[in-house]
């Protein structure tokens, strides 16, 4: 387990990140989220050990980082880049080796991540010879070859085809189920959306909300359900646990009143009419990210 | 331990296969002999042949004198260095004798003359006039001739027993020598100065400017694309540092040993003097260490620039400290004993440059070079920390250059 106490840095007396916490479980995407300039790379810089927090503890598996820790973290940052003149081979045996990995091993984890990329029969030219999309993969393999506890992942997405997003998609996933810590930095809030179990949203260095996702979409949420029904639905307008709706002949958007769960709602409604269609209606991340961003103070 | 390992493994390995490292691998020695050839190869030539030398001499005193002395000179295969035209003339006066022999001159009838303006015991002059200042070595020559004659005329004139007079004219040369601790005599001459002290030097500056640019280079990559950042992740700043400079250091030493090699092989040759290996120990010693001071620095301030024009404007500033030792090499060989000399030798950018020279033209006392030794250990001592430190900063900080107060605020964090 990763935890983040009191998290607070400054540069030269600006805060850029301000008495931040938060824990991510194994087996868990954790989405850390934020307009540019939030503090999201500050936060993974200072998690990565690169730099020192002003304040505040970083526990890992309840032990204090040490030099033993770099082994055990992957870290893909937002701008890619890999020494381009070198062979793409040699770039991942050798960041392979700085992360503990003996060479034997590299040299083999490295061929069978570089035949699931499906660049295999480029492993001897020079990454600059490689498409950009290419690079990406050999950077990804760079972050994930020691089978690192904890990956760090900023816009794992950017630079990818549709196709290859899906295929990095399911890889996280996979490496979430086999019992890594992931965190994902994105704007992609679409993606976020899909895969994080857990989110921290944060803005000029503080946290504005975070938590399980579907926890905070319901507490973001306006408790809206849709129904298509046929038969008399007059008598929905005067329910008590109707806040406000908009009835239609057949169809209609109802806002509850906060303390109503949608499913208590519908039971209580289906014996009366027939009901063709359910649905709650969920803001999405990127409704609550807008919203959130815009409410939050300067 | 292993990562310092991995390190170096990969900035030795990643610079040797590059086209810039083969290249000067092989252009530096070639350059080096080039140097050391043309000289003799010039020189050489003209000595190939007999020079014919026209003489002026109105008052007939000292022409034959000068024509025996002159035509004893040998080159190769026993043929008289100098043949001597009498010019002089008695139908025409000195005017129009020169005038004719500028003409043979320019022609390329002569390869110049001689004229003696003789004016009473008293003023004499000499002139050689030749297309070109002529060689030092036949310039010498006539010099020594014509004064021989001249003394030996006069001792003539005052009946001094011509014994006497032989002895009087012999010349007795100083040949300079140099005693090392152990009473051993050597004989410095220029070219074993030359070549070991100077070579040195000039390989030393080369191996640091191109392996101390090819460094804030590959830093100026690695922190433009981030790389520096998955590499911190992995490994300390520290482990980081040492295993640039060890990889950077193992690359120097190939180098090095390369050229040895080469030296070596062509020791004893004409090209190079085979007592120019005599100090080669001490020598290496001042090199390795002046290489892992510069590449120490070269490290530290790589760190801090972001741009490739940046890194080449700093290592410009970087190579004036090294070239200031080539620049003050021949007043140090003409007074090795200067206070500006030991004053230099105790500066640890000096230091290696300055001690490579003073070793092949004086002995040093041994506590000196003690001093010195431990000057250059502590120095790079205080290079590694200071630079990790800026490295550790630097090398995160991109945008703006830090100022100098910044940088001493870094090292004292």
């Amino acid at each position: 387990m990763l935890k983040v106490e009191n998290l607070t840095k400054e540069f030269k007396g600006v805060t850029a990140v301000k008495d931040l916490s938060f824990s991510v479980e194994q087996g868990k995407i954790f989405g850390l989220l934020g307009p540019n300039g939030a503090g999201k790379t500050t936060t993974i810089r200072t998690i990565i050990n690169v730099i020192k927090p002003t304040t505040g503890k970083i526990y890992f598996d309840d032990k204090p980082l040490t030099e033993s820790f770099f082994n055990q973290v992957g870290y893909l940052p937002e701008e890619r880049g890999l020494y381009k003149k070198s062979k793409v081979v040699d770039v991942i045996l050798y960041l392979a080796e700085i992360k503990g990995m003996t060479i034997p091993d590299a040299k083999n984890k490295a061929q069978s991540w570089l035949r699931k990329f499906e660049i295999e029969h480029y492993r001897n030219k020079k990454i600059e010879e490689l498409s950009k999309g290419n690079q990406q993969k050999v950077q990804f393999i760079s972050a994930i070859i020691h089978e690192p506890k904890l990956l760090i992942l900023d816009e794992p997405f950017s630079g990818f085809d549709p196709i290859n997003q899906q295929f990095i998609k399911e890889l996280i996933l996979s490496l979430a189920k086999s019992g890594k810590i992931i965190i994902l930095s994105t704007h992609q809030m679409e993606t976020a959306e899909r895969l994080c179990t857990d989110i921290l949203l944060i803005n000029k260095g503080l946290e504005i909300c975070s938590g399980l996702l579907p926890n905070v979409k319901k507490t973001f949420g306006s408790n809206l359900i849709k129904i298509e029904y046929s038969g008399d639905g007059s008598f929905l307008n005067s329910l008590p646990e109707v806040k406000h709706i908009d009835n239609y002949s057949n169809y209609a958007e109802i806002q509850l009143e906060d303390n109503i769960y949608p499913h208590d709602f519908l039971r209580k409604i289906v014996p009366v009419i027939d009901i063709k269609y359910f649905s709650v209606i969920e803001p999405s991340l990127n409704k609550i990210f807008i919203d959130l961003i815009k409410q939050s103070p300067n | 331990m292993n990562k310092i390992f991995a390190v170096a493994k990969w900035e030795y390995l990643e610079k040797v296969k590059t086209k810039t490292f083969i290249i000067s691998l092989i252009l530096t020695p070639a350059i080096i002999i080039g140097f050391a050839l043309a000289p003799t190869f010039l020189s050489g030539q003209s000595e190939n042949s007999t020079k014919a030398i026209g003489i002026i001499d109105t008052s007939g005193l000292f022409i034959n004198g000068v024509k025996d002395g002159l035509e004893t000179y040998r080159i190769k295969n026993n043929q008289p260095a100098y043949i001597l035209i009498n010019l002089t003339s008695q139908t025409q006066d000195q005017n129009e004798l020169k005038s004719s022999a500028d003409s043979a001159v320019i022609s390329g009838q002569l390869d110049g003359y001689l004229l003696i303006n003789y004016g009473g015991t008293d003023s004499v002059s000499v002139e050689y006039l030749s297309k070109n200042i002529g060689n030092y070595k036949d310039i010498n020559n006539f010099d020594n001739t014509f004064n021989k004659v001249q003394l030996e005329i006069k001792l003539n004139e005052e009946n001094i027993n011509p014994q006497i007079a032989k002895y009087l004219s012999e010349k007795t040369e100083i040949k300079p020598k140099i005693i090392d601790g152990k009473g051993k005599e050597s004989k410095p001459d220029f070219l074993t100065v030359f070549f070991t002290s100077f070579i040195f030097i000039i390989l030393l500056m080369m191996m640091i400017l191109s392996s101390g640019g090819m460094l804030i280079r590959n830093l100026v990559e690695e922190k433009s694309n981030r790389l520096i950042e998955i590499l911190v992740s992995s490994c300390s700043p520290n482990q980081l540092l040492t295993g640039k400079v060890l990889g950077l250091s193992s690359l120097g030493l190939t180098q090095v040993i390369i050229w040895g090699a080469i030296g070596f092989a062509l020791a004893g040759t004409s090209t190079i003097p085979d007592n120019a290996f005599n100090n080669i120990i001490p020598i290496l010693i001042y090199f390795v260490l002046g290489f892992v001071f510069y590449t120490a620095i070269f490290v530290g301030i790589g760190s801090i620039v972001t741009t490739e024009q940046e890194a080449q404007q700093i290592t410009s500033y970087l190579s004036l400290t090294l070239v200031l030792p080539i620049a003050i090499s021949v007043p140090a060989i003409e007074h090795p004993d200067s206070l500006f000399v030991h004053v230099l030798s105790y500066i640890p950018f000096t230091i290696p440059s300055i001690m490579i020279l003073r070793f092949n033209i004086e002995t040093i006392p041994f506590s000196e070079i003690l001093v010195t030794l431990i000057i250059m250990v502590v120095s790079i001592y205080l290079a590694i920390v200071g630079s990790s430190k800026i490295f550790r900063i630097g090398i995160l900080s991109y945008g703006k250059r830090p100022s100098i107060k910044e940088l001493i605020n870094w090292i004292r964090e």
